[in-house]
């Protein structure tokens, strides 16, 4: 699954690391979901959105799930 | 955090109790390794080696655990990233296709009986310090593949 996370850590100047202790989560996972080999659960999804103050749709890009 | 800063100062007690029993049982098996008969096979010495060995394994785990614990428990960012390193739930999936949780558990049972039969029959011995090795090493394995496809 694509997502915006790595744009948005740039523009915010936050390493993984940061970004994982703000989450909840370990910096190997927020790699693995931003090249796209892990898809985050709803939860990790919602928190990291929010941590950007964005929804989840902003942040995820869904339009794979959507092929059958 | 207060509930998990509360684990971590019982997991804390809980190994260095460890601790003190690996270095006591250790102590003890040095000086009975003094004892040992001129006639003792080759065998009655590897089990001892092995024990001695375990021992001392679980010894220095549960030291270089308490000195990791006693680190995080001073400092709030490792004590988070100690925390956010148990829950997350990439690892969660990772070590449940693995099987870890309940093949820990079994390697643990199969080498206390293992050390048991050592006394009985060797073979037995043999045949379940191959298997928990082989056990182990295939969950390492998964969880290497695992861990580089996800």
């Amino acid at each position: 699954m694509k997502t915006r996370i790595k744009e948005l850590r740039k523009e915010r100047k936050l390493s993984q690391e940061e970004l994982a202790l703000e989450v909840g989560t370990t910096r190997q996972t927020i790699t693995s979901i931003e090249v796209g080999k892990y898809t985050a659960s709803l939860v990790l999804a919602y928190k990291i959105a929010h941590y950007f103050g964005l929804t989840i749709e902003e942040v995820f890009d869904f339009s794979d799930a959507n092929e059958f | 955090m207060e509930e998990f800063r509360t684990k971590v100062k019982r997991r804390i007690i809980l190994a260095s109790g460890l601790t003190l029993v690996a270095v006591a049982l250790g102590i003890y098996a040095v000086f009975s390794l003094q004892n040992v008969p001129d006639d003792a096979t080759m065998s009655a010495g590897f089990i001892s080696g092995f024990q001695f060995g375990l021992i001392m394994s679980i010894g220095i785990l549960s030291m270089v655990t308490v000195v990791k614990l006693r680190r995080a428990l001073n400092d709030e960012i490792k004590l988070k990233v100690l925390y956010n390193k148990e829950h997350d739930e990439r690892l969660k999936t990772i070590r449940s296709k693995a099987g870890q949780p309940l093949l820990s558990i079994t390697s643990v049972l199969m080498i206390i009986a293992a050390i048991i039969a050592g006394y009985f029959n060797i073979v037995v011995f043999y045949t379940l310090v191959a298997a928990v090795l082989a056990q182990l090493a295939i969950s390492a394995g998964v969880k290497l593949v695992c861990m580089t496809k996800m």
